[in-house]
C-alpha cells in the first residue's frame, strides 16, 4: 500500500503500484484540481510539484512516489497567495481554466530555479503545457508579473 | 409553457415580488411561473434559501444573486450578464454573486432553454436583462421612498441604496426588504417595454474591466468540472475506442481478460439504437484506472456498418462530383444575374478551394455522472453546452430504453464549469452511456472518455469543397458565384421541414424553397457589394452522418471566410488593385448590406427575431410578444469599413517596410450569422522560410467593432483567444478518416497551437454604441485567410486548402520556378 506526502500530508493509497499518481491524486485522493489532458504527458493538465520539480503525475506511478514530497495546485496557496496565483488573478489568465492547473504549477516550478526568467526561457519552460482557449499571451505576461511579485516581497522581508 | 397555464397565470405580468422567508424578505424579479409556487412550497418547509425566479434574487443580507443558465465555459459569460443586471439595478458589484439553476422540466419552463452557442448570449440577453435589473431598480425605489417618507420622485438608487436627493436619507436595499413587503406588477411587454434605460454614456459597471467573478476558484484548484463529482458508491466506465465514427455494430463482447483485471464489474454494451453511442462498449469497473485498463482487455466483434470502409479521399471526391450536379443544388444567395454578367466580363477567374476536419479536442475530455436517484428521478453532472437538450434527450433515450412515458421520466441535469466547448460540448452521448451503464449496474456511473475515445467519437467541423468564380469588368468584380459542398450538420440535430423544425432553418432562395442548413453555409453571403453574387449548397449527406458533423467555433464561418477572403485577395491581385483599397471599395453599404437583415425575416423589423427565437434563455415562444431590440447588424458594410481602416492602420499597411520573404496580409468577417454579425477585421505579418516552407506568424492586428463593450479585459482575452485559434487551424490543425475511423488517437498527432507559436497580438476594440454583439467566436474567423494572404505577399504562394502546411507552400514554391 504505497504512501504519499501530498501538500503535507501523509495518504494511504488503495491502488495498486502502477497506477498513475494523476488519478490516485484525482480519483482517490479526491484532490480534484489536477486535471487529466491526455494520458501521454502531452499537455501538462495534470503537472504537480514532486519534490520541487514540475512533473506530468499522469506519467509518474504512485508505487514511484515513497517518500517524495508532493505539492498539488491545492497545496500552493489555498487562499490564492502564492505569487503565481496573484499575478494569474491580476492578469485575468484563466479561461476555461481546465489546464490551468497545471499551468499554475509549471510557472511556479520555473520561478523556484529561475527567479527571473527571459522571454525565450519563459516559452521553453511553459511551452509543453497546452491550453486550448489560447491563453497563452498573458501566461507569458503573469510569469513576468508573478517574477516580480515574488523579487518584490522578498525585499519587503 | 403548460405549466403556466396549470397554475392559472399567464406571462402577462412582469413581477418584482419580495416574500417572507424565514423571518426575512428577499426580492425576486422576472415573470411569472413556477417560482411563485416554489416560493411558496419553499417557505411552507421553512427552507433557508432556495432560487426563486429567473435573472435575481437580493436577500437581506443586501446580497444580490443572479441566476445564470448560460455555460461558462472560459467566456466569463455570467460575469458579463451579472454587469448587465447590475447596471440597471444600481447594485454594488462587491455584492453581487452567481449560481446556476437545475435543469429540470419545471426550470425549464422558468428560464427557458438553457443553450449556449453561437457568440448569442450577450446579444439576445442585454435588452431584457437592462429592463430586468431596471424594473428592480425602480420597485426598491418606491419602497425606499415611502420608508424614507420622501417622494418617489425626489429619490434615486446607486450602490445598493435608495438616496432621498433632498434630504440627504437614505436606505439600503437589504434594509427595505427587512422592513417591507414590495408586489410591484409590469405589464409584459407593454410596461416592460416602456421601462426607461439609462443613457449610454452614464454606465458605471457596464465597461468596466471588473475581475470575473468565476476566475479565482480556477487558480487554486476550486473550480468544479463535471469530473469532479464524487456520488457514494460510483462507479466508473471506460469506453471502447469504437470500430468507425458511426454505425458499427458490436456483435459480440469477449469479457475473459478484463475479468482478470481486479477492480472490472462488468463490460456493458450501450443500447443504441437512437442512432447514438452506436458501437460503444464501456468497461465499467471501481476505479478509473481499472475501468481503462478492462476497456484494453475487452475483445469485441464489430460489423464495421455502411462506412467500414469509407475513407477521406472518397468523401472529397464525392462531394466534387457533386458540384457538378447544379440541379440538385440549392440557392443560398441569389442577387442579380451571375450568369449573364459572366459572358459580359472582360475576364473570368475560377478556383477550387477545400478545407480539412478539424475538432474542438477541448482540454477537459468529455464526461459524465448520472444515477437514478431512490425517488426514480434521473440525476446528470456534467458541464455541457445545453443543460435543456441534455436533459430532453436522455429523456427521450430512457423513455426507449424503458419503454417508458417520457412525461414520467424526471430528469435533473447539474451543470458544471465546461473545461471548454467550442461547439464541442452540445452532444449527449457520454450522459446516454453512463446513464445506460448506471441501469446496467444499479449505481451511480462517472463515465470519462479519455483523450484516444475523446478524438476517435469526437465530432468534427466538416470537410469541404468549394468552387470560386469571378467576373470583372472595368477593373470591378461584377460577379461571383460560390459553390459550397460539405456535410450539413442541421439533419444530425434534427433540423429542418421534415422534423417539423422548419423555423430553425432558412429556405433557399430559388423556386425550389428547400431548407438549407445555414450553418454549413453561412459566411458565404458576406458583405461586399457584388451586384451578382450567388451561393449554391449542396448536402453531402453521407459525409455529415459517416463523420458526425457538427459546429465548431464561429461554425461554417470558419471555412467560408478562409474562402472568400483568400478568393477576394485572388481578384485584387489579378486586377492589380491593393487589397485593402480593393475590399473598401466594395463594403460600401449598398443594397442589402446597408443593414438591414436580408434573410431569415422581413426586412425593417427591430430585433434579431430569428437569434432570439433560437437562443433566449426564456420559454420557447408561442406568441410574437418578444420586445425588439436594434439588430446587431445596423451599420452593415460601413462598421466593416472602419473595422477594416483600424486593423490596417494599426498594422502599417503599405507603409511598413518589412523583411524578406515576409508579408501582410488582409481579411474581414461578419461572424457569426447574417442575422448576428460581429464586426471584424485582421492584418497579419507573416515571415516564409523559403527553404522549408515553415512560416512563422510574427503579428496580428485584430479591430472589432461588438457595438457596446460589458468588459474590455474579458472581450480583449476573447479576441486574442479566438485569433490564436483561428492561427492553430490553419498552421497545424487536422484530423484525417480512414476506413471509417477518425485517425488521430492524441495530442502528438493532432497538434493545437501551443505557446512558441503564439505571435504578438494587437487588438483594438471599437465601440460605435451599438447593441452589443457577440466577442467569443468572431475573431477566429479572420486569422486563417490573413495569414493565407500574407503568405501569398511574403513569397507569392496561394495555398487553396486549409490547414496550410509547409508542404504545400514549398509545392507552390516549386511551381512558381517552373
Amino acid at each position: 500500500m504505497p504512501q504519499l506526502n501530498i501538500n503535507g500530508q501523509s495518504y494511504f493509497s488503495d491502488s495498486p503500484p502502477d497506477t498513475p499518481l494523476l488519478w490516485v491524486i484525482r480519483e482517490e485522493l479526491r484532490l480534484t484540481g489536477t486535471k487529466y489532458g491526455c494520458g501521454l504527458g502531452l499537455c501538462g493538465s495534470c503537472t504537480v510539484h514532486v519534490n520541487g520539480q514540475a512533473t506530468r503525475s499522469c506519467l509518474v506511478t504512485v508505487g514511484d512516489m515513497e517518500g517524495a514530497l508532493i505539492t498539488t495546485i491545492e497545496g500552493l496557496d489555498p487562499a490564492n497567495a502564492h505569487p503565481v496565483q496573484q499575478a494569474w488573478i491580476e492578469l485575468q489568465v484563466p479561461q476555461c481554466g481546465y489546464c490551468q492547473s497545471g499551468q499554475i504549477m509549471q510557472a511556479a516550478a520555473l520561478l523556484g530555479r529561475n527567479p527571473s526568467p527571459s522571454d525565450k526561457e519563459i516559452v521553453d519552460g511553459m511551452n509543453g503545457n497546452l491550453c486550448r482557449c489560447a491563453t497563452y499571451p498573458r501566461i507569458v505576461g503573469a510569469v513576468k508579473r508573478a517574477a516580480q511579485i515574488k523579487k518584490e516581497g522578498t525585499k519587503n522581508v | 409553457m403548460s405549466d403556466t397555464t396549470k397554475l392559472g397565470v399567464t406571462r402577462r405580468d412582469f413581477l418584482v415580488r419580495s416574500a417572507v422567508l424565514a423571518g426575512s424578505g428577499f426580492l425576486s424579479i422576472g415573470l411569472p411561473g413556477l417560482a411563485e409556487r416554489d416560493a411558496e412550497a419553499a417557505i411552507g418547509e421553512g427552507m433557508p434559501a432556495f432560487t426563486p425566479s429567473i435573472w435575481f434574487t437580493i436577500t437581506p443580507d443586501g446580497k444580490t444573486t443572479m441566476h445564470i443558465v448560460k455555460a461558462e465555459m472560459g467566456q466569463h459569460i455570467g460575469t458579463g450578464l451579472a454587469q448587465i443586471i447590475a447596471e440597471e439595478l444600481e447594485v454594488k458589484w462587491d455584492d453581487v454573486r452567481l449560481d446556476t439553476p437545475l435543469e429540470s422540466v419545471e426550470n425549464f419552463a422558468i428560464y427557458g432553454l438553457a443553450y449556449t452557442v453561437n457568440s448569442g448570449s450577450v446579444t439576445t440577453e442585454f435588452d431584457r436583462l437592462s429592463r430586468a435589473g431596471a424594473a428592480g431598480r425602480i420597485a426598491l425605489t418606491e419602497a425606499g421612498a415611502k420608508l424614507l417618507g420622501a417622494k418617489v420622485g425626489d429619490c434615486y438608487a446607486e450602490n445598493s441604496r435608495v438616496i432621498d436627493k433632498g434630504s440627504g436619507r437614505s436606505i439600503s436595499y437589504g434594509e427595505i426588504l427587512q422592513k417591507t413587503k414590495i408586489d410591484r406588477k409590469f405589464a409584459y411587454p407593454d410596461d416592460f417595454k416602456r421601462i426607461p434605460l439609462k443613457a449610454r454614456a452614464d454606465y458605471k459597471i457596464i465597461g468596466q474591466s471588473v475581475p470575473a467573478l468565476d476566475i479565482p476558484s480556477k487558480t487554486n484548484g476550486q473550480a468544479k468540472y463535471g469530473m469532479d463529482v464524487f456520488l457514494p458508491n460510483m462507479a466508473y466506465a471506460a469506453l471502447v475506442v469504437p470500430r468507425t465514427r458511426y454505425a458499427s455494430k458490436v456483435q459480440a463482447v469477449d469479457e475473459s481478460a478484463a475479468k482478470q483485471i481486479p477492480g472490472f464489474i462488468k463490460a456493458v454494451k450501450i443500447d443504441d439504437t437512437m442512432g447514438k453511442c452506436t458501437g460503444w462498449v464501456c468497461a465499467v469497473a471501481e476505479t478509473f484506472p481499472a475501468a481503462m485498463k478492462a476497456a484494453k482487455a475487452l475483445k469485441l466483434t464489430v460489423d464495421p456498418g455502411p462506412y467500414g470502409k469509407l475513407s477521406l479521399n472518397d468523401i472529397m471526391e464525392e462531394m466534387s462530383g457533386l458540384s457538378e450536379k447544379t440541379e440538385e443544388s440549392a440557392a443560398w444567395v441569389l442577387e442579380g444575374d451571375v450568369e449573364k454578367a459572366f459572358t459580359q466580363s472582360d475576364k473570368v477567374l475560377e478556383m477550387e478551394y477545400t478545407s480539412d476536419m478539424v475538432c474542438h479536442a477541448t482540454m477537459e475530455p468529455i464526461n459524465a455522472t448520472v444515477y437514478q436517484a431512490p425517488d426514480g428521478g434521473w440525476h446528470v453532472y456534467t458541464g455541457t453546452q445545453s443543460t435543456s437538450f441534455a436533459r430532453m434527450t436522455l429523456a427521450a433515450y430512457l423513455a426507449k430504453v424503458l419503454n417508458k412515458k417520457q412525461e414520467d421520466l424526471k430528469v435533473y441535469v447539474h451543470q458544471f464549469i465546461v473545461g471548454g466547448g467550442f461547439g464541442g460540448k452540445q452532444d449527449y452521448d457520454d450522459i446516454l452511456a453512463a446513464a445506460y451503464c448506471s441501469m446496467q449496474v444499479g449505481r451511480p456511473v462517472k463515465l470519462i472518455q479519455t483523450r484516444e475515445t475523446q478524438f476517435a467519437t469526437s465530432f468534427p467541423r466538416t470537410p469541404t469543397f468549394h468552387k470560386l468564380k469571378a467576373g470583372v469588368k472595368d477593373g470591378k468584380l461584377v460577379a461571383m458565384n460560390h459553390d459550397i459542398v460539405c456535410g450539413w450538420m442541421g439533419p444530425r440535430f434534427f433540423v429542418g421541414k421534415k422534423y417539423g423544425t422548419d423555423w430553425l432553418q432558412l429556405d433557399s432562395w430559388d423556386a425550389k424553397k428547400q431548407d438549407i442548413d445555414q450553418w454549413s453555409i453561412g459566411g458565404s453571403d458576406h458583405w461586399y457589394y457584388v451586384p451578382n453574387h450567388r451561393v449554391r449548397a449542396w448536402d453531402s449527406d453521407r459525409t455529415t452522418w459517416a463523420v458526425q458533423a457538427s459546429a465548431l467555433r464561429t461554425v461554417s464561418n470558419s471555412y467560408n471566410m478562409f474562402v472568400v477572403e483568400s478568393f477576394m485577395d485572388e481578384v485584387a491581385h489579378a486586377l492589380g488593385r491593393d487589397p485593402l483599397e480593393f475590399r473598401l471599395a466594395m463594403l460600401n453599404g449598398k443594397g442589402g448590406n446597408r443593414g438591414i437583415p436580408n434573410t431569415g425575416y422581413p426586412p425593417g423589423t427591430g430585433s434579431d427575431y430569428y437569434m432570439d427565437r433560437l437562443w433566449i434563455s426564456l420559454p420557447w415562444p408561442k406568441d410574437d410578444s418578444w420586445i425588439r431590440y436594434e439588430s446587431a447588424t445596423v451599420g452593415g458594410a460601413l462598421r466593416l469599413a472602419n473595422c477594416l481602416r483600424v486593423a490596417a492602420g494599426m498594422a502599417g499597411w503599405g507603409a511598413k517596410n518589412l523583411p524578406p520573404n515576409t508579408g501582410m496580409g488582409l481579411a474581414v468577417s461578419s461572424a457569426e450569422e447574417r442575422q448576428s454579425p460581429t464586426w471584424v477585421a485582421g492584418v497579419a505579418e507573416v515571415t516564409v522560410d523559403p527553404k522549408t516552407g515553415k512560416y512563422r506568424v510574427n503579428k496580428l492586428n485584430i479591430a472589432m467593432d461588438m457595438g457596446i463593450c460589458i468588459n474590455p479585459t474579458n472581450t480583449k482575452a476573447q479576441i486574442m483567444g479566438a485569433a490564436l485559434w483561428g492561427t492553430s487551424q490553419i498552421m497545424s490543425e487536422r484530423l484525417t478518416y480512414k476506413d471509417g475511423a477518425i485517425q488521430q488517437t492524441n495530442f502528438h498527432e493532432y497538434q493545437p497551437i501551443r505557446l512558441a507559436e503564439v505571435p504578438e497580438i494587437n487588438v483594438e476594440i471599437i465601440q460605435s454604441g451599438h447593441h452589443p454583439s457577440g466577442v467569443g467566436e468572431p475573431a477566429s474567423t479572420v486569422a486563417a485567410p490573413a495569414i493565407a494572404n500574407a503568405i501569398y505577399n511574403a513569397v507569392g504562394v496561394r495555398v487553396r486548402h486549409m490547414p496550410i502546411t509547409p508542404d504545400a507552400i514549398l509545392e507552390g514554391l516549386k511551381y512558381k520556378k517552373a
